[in-house]
This record gives C-alpha cells, sequence and structure tokens, in this order.
C-alpha cells in the first residue's frame, strides 16, 4: 500500500508529461500544414525559355522549397502539341510541389486566378522585318493579354515580361490592363544585372556571390547602362568599391558595358540560340526577390512603371535599383549620378520615349 | 562554414538534356540549396562553341553555389577531380544502322571513358549512365561524398544504351568499385508515378514504391505489386485503388515503357527536360538518402537478387542511405512479375554478349 501511494506522485507527473508531449507534437503537426499553392502563368510555354523555366518553378527555385505551384502553360496553336509534350514530361519528372497543370492555347482559361503571370511569348523579329511591324505585332499581342489578365487573374498578380521589346510591352500591358495596380507590372533586367555580376567576378578572380549593387539602368536593350558606381565586392577586409577594386575605369566605362549590352548577340553566336537557360534562370530570381524579399543591404534591377525617380520621365517601364518587401518594390533613392552616367541613363530613356511613340503608332 | 565544392561531371554537356541539367546542378537541385558545386562539361569538339556557350550562361545566371565551371573537349581535363559523374554524352543510333554498330560505338566511347574516370577523378567518383540520344558519350562523373570521410566516386550513365553502357564502363574502369557504377531507371520510375497519380487524379508526391526492373529500354518492367498511395486512411496498395488489373498489367505497363517515344512524337525532341530532373533525383536520394519508407529504382549491378544473373547492371529496388544504396529484398515476385523479370534479364544479357562481341 505504501508503495502504491509512493509511486503515485511520479506517475501523476509522468501522466502529465506525457499529455502534454502528446498536446505539442498536435499542435506542430498542425502548424506544419503544407502552403496554398501560387499559380505561374508561363506564355510561350512551349519555347525554349519556357522549357527551362517549367522545371525551374516546378522544383522551387522561383518561389521556395515549400512553396506549391500549380503551373498553367499558354501556346499559339501551332505549338499545341509540342505544350502538351512538356505538360506530359513535367507529369513524368514526378515533381512533388507541382500541384496542378493547365497546357491551354486558350488566353482566357490560361489566366484564370494566376498569381504570378510571366509573359515569355512574343512575336520575335525576323529577317527582312521592319521594327515598326515587329512592334505593332506584339503590341496587338499584349493588348489581348492585357485584357485577359485583368479580368481572370487574381486581383493582385505580379506580372514580369521578359518577351522582346519587353519594356514597351510591359508598357501596353499596363495601358490595356488599367485595374492592375501599375506597381504590380514589370519587366526583366535581371539576366543584365547577373550578367553584369558574372563579368566583374570574372574580372576580379572572386565569386559571382562576393559581387552585388550593380545597377542596370533603362531599357532591356542595346542602349541600357549597366553602372558599377554604387557595387561592392565582399573581401576580408569588408565591402569594397568596384571600380576601386577593378581599378580600370576605362575599361569599365567601355568594353565592360558594351559586353553586357551585347552578351545576348554573344550568346547566339555560340549556342546559335538565344539564351534560356540564363533567362529562366533570372526570372526565377526576379520574382523570387520581389515576393520574397531583398536580402539586406542589396539591391537588384527591375523595369519598373517610372515614377520620375532620377530625372526619368514617369510613365516609362524603366530598369531601377530596386529593393523588395512584403511583396513589394521601392526604387533605391538618394544614389549620386555621375555626367558619364547622366548621359547614358537619359540616352536609353530617350529611346523608350521613341519606342513609346512607335507602340502607340501602332495602335491607330 | 561553407562545405568543400564537389565536382560534378556532366558529359554531352552541349546537348539538351546538358542544358536542362546544369542549372539544375548549379541552382543545388542535385546535391542540396547549401552544397557548392563545380561544374566540368565535356562535350566533342565539334560543339566546343556551343559548349562555351553554356558556360557563358552559367556565368551570366550568377548562381550563388556554383564554385566554378570548366568547359572543355578533353577527357583527361574534364574527369580531373571529378566526384560525381552524370555520363550523358554517347552515339545516337541513326537512321539504317544495325544495332550492332550503335553497341560498338558506344562500347569504344565508354570504354575510353572509363580508364579517363579511373585514372583521374577523385578516388570516391560516382557514376551514372543515362541514355541520351544526342552526342558523343561524355563522362559525367557526380562523386557524391559529402563527408570527409567519402570513399567512393559516384558515376551515374544516362547515354544509351545505359545499362550497357554502364557494364563497358564498369569493365574497363575496375579500380572504380562496382557499386559506384549505376544507370538512370529514375525517369521511368517517376514516370510510373506520374501515370498512377493520373490515373487516381491524385498528387504523385503521396503515390510511393512502384518498381522499374531491368532495362532501360522497351523491355523494363514497371510493377505496381508493391506500391502504395497516401490516404486519409493510411497508405493503400495502389492495385487495390485502381481496381483495374487488366490496365495495370497491359497498357499502363506500355505507356511507361513507350513514353519516350511519346514525348519524342508530341515535342519532335526527346525528354530532356524530365530526364535531368530524375538524374538530379537519382544522384540526391544516392548521396543524401531515400526517405523513410520509401524505395526508388536504379540501374545498379546485380549480386543474384530476385534470381536475376549476376553480372548485368539491372534495375531493382533500392534504398539509399550514407551514400550507399541496397536492394530492397524480400520483396514477393508471382508468376506474371517473374516472367518479365527474366525477359528484361534476357535481353541484358544479349546486349551484354554483343557488347562483348564488339570489342573482340
Amino acid at each position: 500500500m505504501d508503495y502504491l501511494a509512493l509511486m503515485e506522485k511520479p506517475l501523476v507527473v509522468l501522466g502529465c508529461v506525457y499529455l502534454s508531449w502528446k498536446i505539442i507534437r498536435n499542435i506542430w503537426s498542425f502548424a506544419n500544414i503544407e502552403k496554398e499553392p501560387i499559380t505561374v502563368l508561363v506564355t510561350g510555354a512551349a519555347g525554349q525559355i519556357g522549357y527551362a523555366l517549367v522545371p525551374m518553378i516546378a522544383k522551387g527555385a522561383m518561389l521556395g522549397p515549400d512553396q506549391p505551384v500549380i503551373i498553367h502553360m499558354l501556346d499559339i496553336e501551332p505549338a499545341a502539341e509540342a505544350l502538351n509534350g512538356v505538360k506530359m514530361e513535367l507529369i513524368d519528372a514526378a515533381f512533388p510541389l507541382l500541384k496542378g497543370i493547365v497546357a491551354t492555347t486558350d488566353v482566357v482559361e490560361a489566366c484564370k486566378d494566376v498569381d504570378i503571370a510571366v509573359m515569355v511569348g512574343g512575336f520575335p523579329r525576323k529577317e527582312g522585318m521592319e521594327r515598326k511591324d515587329v512592334m505593332a505585332k506584339n503590341v496587338s499581342i499584349y493588348k489581348v493579354q492585357a485584357s485577359a489578365l485583368e479580368e481572370h487573374a487574381s486581383p493582385d498578380c505580379k506580372v514580369l515580361v521578359i518577351a522582346n521589346p519587353a519594356n514597351t510591352n510591359a508598357l501596353i500591358l499596363k495601358e490595356f490592363a488599367p485595374s492592375i495596380p501599375h506597381k504590380n507590372i514589370t519587366c526583366l533586367t535581371r539576366l543584365d544585372h547577373n550578367r553584369a555580376l558574372g563579368q566583374i567576378s570574372e574580372k576580379l578572380y572572386v565569386h559571382v556571390s562576393d559581387v552585388k549593387n550593380v545597377i542596370i539602368w533603362g531599357n532591356h536593350s542595346s542602349s541600357q547602362y549597366p553602372d558599377v558606381n554604387h557595387a561592392t565586392v565582399s573581401t576580408c577586409n569588408g565591402q569594397k568599391s568596384v571600380r576601386e577594386l577593378v581599378g580600370d575605369d576605362k575599361w569599365l566605362n567601355t568594353e565592360f558595358i558594351t559586353t553586357v549590352q551585347q552578351r545576348g548577340a554573344a550568346i547566339i553566336k555560340a549556342r546559335k540560340l538565344s539564351s534560356a537557360l540564363s533567362a529562366a534562370s533570372s526570372a526565377c530570381d526576379h520574382i523570387r526577390d520581389w515576393v520574397l524579399g531583398t536580402p539586406k543591404g542589396t539591391w537588384v534591377s527591375m523595369g519598373v512603371y517610372s515614377d520620375g525617380s532620377y530625372g526619368i520621365s514617369p510613365g516609362l517601364i524603366y530598369s531601377f535599383p530596386v529593393t523588395c518587401e512584403k511583396g513589394e518594390w521601392s526604387i533605391v533613392q538618394g544614389l549620386k549620378i555621375d555626367e558619364f552616367s547622366r548621359e547614358k541613363m537619359d540616352s536609353t530613356a530617350k529611346e523608350l520615349i521613341e519606342e513609346k511613340s512607335l507602340a502607340y503608332s501602332c495602335l491607330n | 562554414m561553407s562545405k568543400e565544392a564537389i565536382r560534378v561531371l556532366v558529359t554531352g554537356a552541349a546537348g539538351q538534356i546538358g542544358y536542362a541539367l546544369v542549372p539544375m546542378v548549379a541552382r543545388g537541385i542535385m546535391l542540396g540549396p547549401d552544397q557548392p558545386v563545380i561544374l566540368h562539361m565535356l562535350d566533342i569538339p565539334p560543339a566546343a562553341e556551343a559548349l562555351n556557350g553554356v558556360k557563358m550562361e552559367l556565368v551570366d545566371a550568377a548562381f550563388p553555389i556554383l564554385k566554378g565551371v570548366v568547359a572543355t573537349t578533353d577527357v583527361v581535363e574534364a574527369c580531373t577531380g571529378v566526384n560525381v559523374a552524370v555520363m550523358v554524352g554517347g552515339f545516337p543510333r541513326k537512321e539504317g544502322m544495325e544495332r550492332k554498330d550503335v553497341m560498338s560505338k558506344n562500347v569504344s566511347i565508354y570504354k575510353a571513358q572509363a580508364s579517363a574516370l579511373e585514372k583521374h577523378a577523385a578516388p570516391n567518383c560516382k557514376v551514372t549512365t543515362h541514355q541520351l540520344h544526342g552526342f558523343l558519350l561524355r563522362f559525367i562523373c557526380l562523386i557524391g561524398s559529402n563527408s570527409y570521410f567519402a570513399i567512393r566516386s559516384q558515376v551515374v550513365v544516362v547515354a544509351n544504351p545505359a545499362n550497357t553502357n554502364a557494364l563497358i564502363l564498369k569493365e574497363y574502369a575496375p579500380s572504380i568499385p562496382e557499386k559506384n557504377i549505376t544507370c538512370l531507371t529514375r525517369l521511368d520510375h517517376n514516370r510510373a508515378l506520374g501515370q498512377i497519380s493520373e490515373r487516381l487524379k491524385l498528387q504523385v508526391s503521396d503515390v510511393k514504391n512502384v518498381i522499374i526492373w531491368g532495362n532501360h529500354s522497351s523491355t523494363q518492367y514497371p510493377d505496381v505489386n508493391h506500391a502504395t498511395v497516401k490516404t486519409s486512411s493510411g497508405e493503400k496498395p495502389v492495385r487495390q485503388l485502381v481496381a483495374d488489373d487488366t490496365w495495370l498489367n497491359s497498357e499502363f505497363i506500355t505507356t511507361v515503357q513507350q513514353r519516350g517515344a511519346a514525348i519524342i512524337k508530341a515535342r519532335k525532341f526527346s525528354s530532356a527536360l524530365s530526364a535531368a530532373s530524375s538524374a538530379c533525383d537519382h544522384i540526391r536520394n544516392w548521396v543524401l538518402g531515400t526517405p523513410e519508407g520509401t524505395w526508388v529504382s536504379m540501374g545498379v549491378y546485380s549480386d543474384g537478387s530476385y534470381n536475376v544473373p549476376k553480372g548485368l547492371i539491372y534495375s531493382f529496388p533500392v534504398t539509399c542511405k550514407n551514400g550507399e544504396w541496397s536492394i530492397v529484398q524480400g520483396l514477393s515476385i508471382d508468376e506474371f512479375s517473374r516472367k518479365k523479370l527474366d525477359l528484361t534479364a534476357q535481353e541484358l544479357s544479349e546486349e551484354k554478349t554483343l557488347a562483348y562481341s564488339c570489342l573482340s
């Protein structure tokens, strides 16, 4: 009897501990519910960039390794069979994060409930075509897609335009989807930004992840201005300015700039095809930083709706240095602009204004 | 403290599968998001410029964990210090070619690459061969040693005929432990999971433990007898839930066996995206282990398990732990399965004979 009485207290304590453990376990597993999937649209999905991009999205490279996704893929009728082939491969790869696939030639079905839209599809420039002709074709494509997105996508849909002329296609999209907040419409200059980081890292024989804060200003074209005036390198003695470490202003003001501006052509020359791998990877970086935020002390380049910052005319989609937090980007303010940079920034803005006029003339 | 970089070799890197594979490796999909990698890319001289284009793109993408890129047409340079090898390069079958001709070309390629790997790869080189319709064989050495005590390099052969290319590699690189030389059947395994998930209208991540037995060819046997589906009331057998043995024993099997051809018909190109993704899955599970209660399919050196002749590279169900695979034992094999297992083994024995005759 005494023995039992002695055991009573420890048993009660053990019982309570056990129950608490069970409760905590229960709450913990309850808290670990899988996230709601995010729907990502890729237009031109049967093409090269689409083929490189969709597995990256499905593997969590765009939105994180624990974020389930539903992929919507849109392409034109002639590419329907190839598009279905891509859908088949996505099934064959058994991606754990991929919760659904829609492969369609119907823009309404493609845009339905989309949270993120990556517009890769566009009309490429062919031999003998005038700039006006390419512009005319793309303007009509983006006008249609703007309406579909506006009507059927999620209210806070984030849009990334990749198809060239990226900045102007994005502008058309914005004009014809007035209820999409203009801060949600961007174009890709992260590829140029990453290319600039790559060139600096190669020049300095450092790792690319130690270089940061280059800026791509302006148009995603050969008038873009890759600016290293505020770029830094992580060294054992802290952050050092790129200009100082490179110690070759001539190279930085000429060859470096033209290499980055013309890198696309260099890739085409080597591969006989345009950059898909790096474009897809940069698109993932653009969206990921936009949605999940940029690291402290680091900015990235995005083509965004100009608000007049740095003396750039408002009403253009122009690439600026931005930081991102809570799903929103903001232009880094207060950076010094020297005369050399001023000229370059204005030159690319001028080209964008001309493109805008050309685009509008095509609409009439 | 950041980990020591692992050197991953991809042969045939200028081709389709290579182009899909290298960004996956550079993003940490193959070995984990915090495992730095150095990519070695090998291709033949005619593809040197395209290969350099791929290297340029890897630089342009500014991948944080990519610590170096070697793009070369020199097999020795490509193999030096490599830890993991993914052999995507091989000689594709062209119209008018006899089976013996294709075999003969690939056998000599893999014989040469075996020597290079043996001599120059890091001692722990894992090789995987995967069938690739593309360029000449490339040695992709992936060394999956994540610890300082790694003892074997790891090789995956992808280029077709994958199993036999892997066997040749093994024969001519005797100092690479035979358990480090594998071939890719994970693509077929994933395809089988995909077909079941589509049939049952479930998430593919809820289906597991299918098996691909045998040769990565149309004699492969996709077996669902031990496959299960996660439901709200626990794990249920696939056979029970599908409740259509006719479909499972005929159409399901042929769909998986012939999926490659179906992709080519739709895309006009062979599967690159899914092949590359499956190659990453193969290596990742091999190096980092399989989840508890789950097995995967790998083409591995047969030890006689399940009465499969020894001395073949045959796809078995395996679990992986501490960088090593082991065949799942004790699964019951019914009569229907037995026939299929033997048929694909027979084809592999014939391929082996053909390969050896080419070497004489």
